[in-house]
């Protein structure tokens, strides 16, 4: 005879502890804090620069989470923002603890927005709470219309949604209308932004958004 | 590939409880409860299970996944419906855009089956148990 102990406790206690204690730190100083979350090369790093670029406003600090090299957080750090690299080593996302770690390195004092980038990646990233107010999903017209359904939780947890490389839509082929329909029924309201990097297309909105969230973050 | 995460983290909760209960290699089997939104494949989750565990006091056990489908209701129309073929979060009936969800998101360590020995049925563990 066997017998059975019960446990009910969530997988990720320990982390969701960490991710818990970074939340209360960034809500307590006013902080607006976001998780972005998109496939390899979908143009998450582009998007910070040209935030960083057009929105000087605000003060910016930026984790760059990657599976190797430092290069993002450079092409951060040469705009003249503080920024921190952490590299997964294998990993395909990253967790609250090494966020904890990472913004030791970080003069959080005098930051208005902090950044994550997570790994490029659309499944992964998703799953854990890295203590993030909010996560925003990066997905590119080159990557196909059918990403919003292909990953559904990303797309149903996102506060906003960034098509990226709308420039490319007279040259690839992108049924806009399945993109918007899936979101639609994943997360009914969300801001869907369409991005041209190249022109600077939907960065007003960007930063409108961004500037509406801290300000409700601040009360 | 975040199975081998979650894997982790089980054992890294699950082996101090095995010394604290003095179950090291009884275990049997320990069972999760999983959202049909976490995007878990239960073979991966089982297979990075059995690697991870080897040389480990869990050595032998099985991982059994429970998948429990997304359940929403509207708070407008009342319709309560299972959400997960495709994945929507939008009321069939009415439209409404704030559903509520009941279930589907869970990644939970449900429970562990251990081989029943003589010495430890005294003082039983099962009324005791960690977190919420
Ligand atoms: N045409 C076009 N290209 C873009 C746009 N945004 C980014 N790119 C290009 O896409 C490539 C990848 O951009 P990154 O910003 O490095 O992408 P990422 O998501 O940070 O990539 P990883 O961090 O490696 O996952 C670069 O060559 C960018 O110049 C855009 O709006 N239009
Ligand atoms: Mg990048
Ligand atoms: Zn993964
Ligand atoms: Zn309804």
């Amino acid at each position: 005879m066997n017998r059975v102990i019960t446990i009910r406790q969530s997988v990720m206690e320990a982390d969701e502890e960490v991710a818990r204690r970074i939340r209360d730190r960034m809500g307590r100083d006013g902080r607006l804090y976001i998780n972005i979350i998109g496939s390899p090369g979908s143009g998450k790093t582009t998007l910070l620069e040209s935030t960083i670029r057009m929105a000087p406003e605000f003060r910016f600090a930026v984790i760059e989470g990657d599976i190797a090299t430092a290069r993002d957080a450079e092409r951060i750090a040469a705009l003249g923002v503080p920024s921190v690299q952490i590299n997964t080593d294998g990993g395909c996302h990253l967790e609250a603890h090494l966020v904890s770690r990472a913004l030791e390195s970080l003069p959080l004092d005098t930051v208005d927005i902090l950044f994550v980038e997570n790994v490029g990646n659309l499944v992964c990233p998703a799953e854990f709470d890295i203590g993030e107010d909010m996560k925003v999903a990066v997905s590119s017209v080159p990557e196909g219309a059918d990403k919003p359904l292909k990953y559904p939780l990303l797309f149903s947890q996102a506060k906003a949604v960034l098509l990226t490389k709308t420039d490319l839509l007279p040259y690839v082929p992108f049924e806009m209308e399945l993109y918007q329909g899936d979101l639609e029924r994943l997360n009914p309201g969300v801001p869907l932004l369409m991005m041209e990097a190249p022109s600077g297309k939907g960065m007003d909105a960007w930063i409108a958004l961004l500037r509406m969230w801290l300000k409700e973050k601040r009360g | 590939m975040h199975e081998l995460s979650l894997v982790e983290a089980i054992l890294e909760s699950l082996i101090p409880m095995c010394s604290e209960y003095g179950i090291e290699g009884k275990v049997k089997k320990v069972h999760l409860r999983i959202g049909r939104m976490r995007q878990v494949i239960p073979d991966v989750m089982r297979f990075a299970y059995g690697v991870a565990t080897e040389d480990t006091v869990l050595r032998g056990s099985v991982l059994e996944l429970s998948l429990i489908p997304l359940r929403l209701s509207c708070p407008t129309c009342g319709a309560e419906w299972q959400g997960d073929d495709p994945i929507a979060f939008l009321c069939p009936k009415c439209g409404e855009k704030n559903v509520k969800t009941h279930s589907g998101m869970e990644l939970e360590i449900e429970s562990m089956e251990v081989e029943q020995s003589d010495e430890s049925s005294d003082n039983d563990p099962a009324v005791r148990h960690g977190g919420r």
